[in-house]
């Protein structure tokens, strides 16, 4: 090292951005991440399409490789209907909550508060206590004969005998799935309208337009990145959600991840159609961040 | 006249976003006006006041066996997330090379995959290997979900960094190491303690990834799910609830806020 900066120094114009021009030592900095990510995280989704085709399999013996899972699949429809039932459940939530998080995104980014940044920190808090913790909230609060409903029953609000069903309903993991993405949502749009040039919104009121008008055809275009970044931050992760729907969902809130972990986790695994599962929702996952990945660059998160 | 909010508008958002944080703490409270009610069961009317869930669970041993096991796992994967983070933020950040896009798209995927799926992938990997499953398991799929984290927090604090202050170090003589050392990372340090805090809080309260990878000794999420399961343990599981959340909070703002503070002065340092 020290040779090489005296060699350097003996050079004749050293370029300005001597460190980063292209350098020999990128591979060397990156070969520990890479290498990390290739062993624990390529290979290990790799296994998962070879148990998918029946390459490798739970036993020792293998009958080579088929495409009778996939086949069963695609045909037996049990598990593409429950898919749907999860996509659209996610679809749901996501609308519902992005529709939430704008005004008050809005709100912080153009009001003019001036406690803009802790008013941001203490609707984002939340979301960065353990997320377990929040769901486990809910499974207390939904309860038959938890704080909500014994407080209708001892208000007279409601017959004891006849407590609202809340937990196990497919209506509860919807509910407490929005509860923990909300404040999360809020990040992205808050971002993009904070980036807003307000002199646009001026210009507009000079030319006559309204304040609605100057929202629909200036303020909500130039969100709509952080809009939609917003949405596929949620959409994506709670396709595949399990954890909310196995404690609140019972079997009407059951969904797709809940049916990969039952055939890997019962008494009677399947993993070769579990791993058919997990390719397929991988596969879908993928696709929706590869078609939409200008809206999820890293800086809408980073931002803030 | 305002040009993005009317009085009535601006009023109307306020209340919408008090509503909103209530909605968002209200069930923390109630959490929390239940951990000190004396009844078996978390429901209204509320019967007096007690210490007991929250005694009960410091005398719980296997309740405090998965938090030690939980902070272990936190604390080597937050560490290793950090340093393979580091490395990823300045080759990214300090040197051009052909094929960023792609690795900088691969060291950012795991925030993509579904947890279910990476879970099962690395228990596949563990049994195909034949290696069993244990604390460093789950520190090893913990350390691939927070690594993104680690990049995504470090990557905006490094491109700040005036990279004159680090020729400056080679011009004298410093090797790479040393500039690193006694330049780049005083300055990144603030990005270092919050992507550290990250990494730790995020491996602390993982649950699905953990799921799949745990071996006989539980972390704390993985105890708390079985736990939940009998009503008997209700109570004390809120005590904690009330105490974790309350922590995290608390750890939260105050990291914050203290990275405000830290960047304001180096910032000045700066310039």
């Amino acid at each position: 090292m020290a040779v090489e900066v005296g060699t350097e120094k003996l050079g004749e114009r050293q370029p300005r951005r001597r460190v980063s021009r292209p350098s020999l030592t990128a591979p060397g900095l990156l070969g520990l991440p890479i290498a990390w990510l290739a062993v624990f995280f390529l290979v290990p989704i790799g296994i998962v399409a070879a148990y998918s085709v029946d390459v490798l399999s739970f036993g020792s013996e293998t009958h080579g490789f088929t495409l009778a899972a996939w086949h069963d699949f695609v045909h037996s429809g049990i598990y593409l209907r429950l898919f749907w039932k999860s996509v659209k459940m996610s679809l749901i939530v996501s609308v519902v909550i992005v529709v939430l998080a704008y005004p008050l995104a809005y709100y912080l980014a153009l009001s003019g508060t001036k406690r803009k940044y802790v008013l941001l920190l203490l609707l984002i808090a939340p979301f960065l206590t353990s997320y377990l913790l929040r769901v486990l909230a809910w499974t207390v609060l939904l309860g038959d004969e938890g704080p909500i409903n014994s407080f209708l029953s001892w208000t007279g609000l409601r017959p004891h005998d006849h407590p609202l069903t809340l937990i196990d309903t497919r209506f509860a993991v919807m509910l407490v799935l929005g509860y923990i993405w909300l404040p999360f949502v809020a990040l992205p749009i808050f971002v993009s309208l904070e980036s807003l040039d307000r002199r646009l919104l001026e210009a507009a009121t000079d030319l006559g337009a309204s304040r609605f008008t100057a929202f629909r055809r200036v303020t909500l275009p130039l969100s709509l990145p952080g809009v939609m970044a917003a949405f596929l931050f949620v959409f994506i992760p709670t396709i595949g959600e399990f954890v909310t729907p196995s404690l609140v969902g019972g079997t009407s809130g059951y969904m797709y991840g809940n049916q990969i972990v039952d055939l890997f986790q019962t008494g009677f695994p399947d993993w070769e159609t579990g791993s058919v599962l997990a390719i397929f929702l991988l596969a879908v996952v993928v696709l929706l961040t590869l078609v939409f990945s200008r809206f999820l660059q890293p800086r809408q998160v980073s931002a803030s | 006249m305002d040009v993005a909010l009317s009085r009535y508008g601006a009023w109307a958002l306020r209340a919408f976003f008090v509503l909103v944080v209530v909605f968002l703490y209200a069930p923390i409270v109630i959490l929390l006006v239940f951990s000190f009610n004396n009844a078996n069961i978390p429901a209204f009317p509320l019967s007096g006041f007690t210490f007991h869930w929250y005694h009960q669970f410091l005398t719980n041993s296997d309740l405090k066996s998965s938090l030690k096991t939980s902070a272990i796992v936190a604390a080597l994967s937050s560490t290793g997330a950090v340093l393979l983070g580091i490395l990823s933020a300045i080759a990214l950040v300090r040197h051009r090379f052909r094929g960023t896009g792609p690795v900088a798209a691969l060291l950012l995927s795991p925030l993509v995959i579904p947890y279910v799926v990476f879970g099962l992938a690395l228990l596949l990997l563990f049994h195909t290997a034949g290696i069993p499953r244990s604390i460093f398991t789950v520190v090893i799929g913990h350390i691939v979900i927070t690594l993104p984290y680690t990049i995504l927090v470090l990557m905006p604090r490094l491109q700040q960094i005036d990279v004159s202050l680090e020729e400056a170090a080679y011009d004298l003589g410093a090797s790479r190491l040393r500039t690193f050392r006694s330049v780049t990372l005083p300055l990144l340090l603030p990005a270092v303690v919050s992507a550290y805090l990250i990494a730790f809080t995020t491996s602390f309260d993982e649950y699905a990834v953990a799921s799949f990878t745990v071996g006989t000794q539980p972390t704390f999420p993985i105890y708390l799910y079985s736990a939940i399961r009998f009503p008997s343990n209700l109570p004390q599981v809120i005590a904690v609830a009330v105490v974790v959340i309350s922590v995290s909070l608390v750890v939260v703002i105050a990291a914050e806020v203290g990275r405000r503070v830290a960047e304001r002065r180096l910032g000045a340092v700066e310039s």
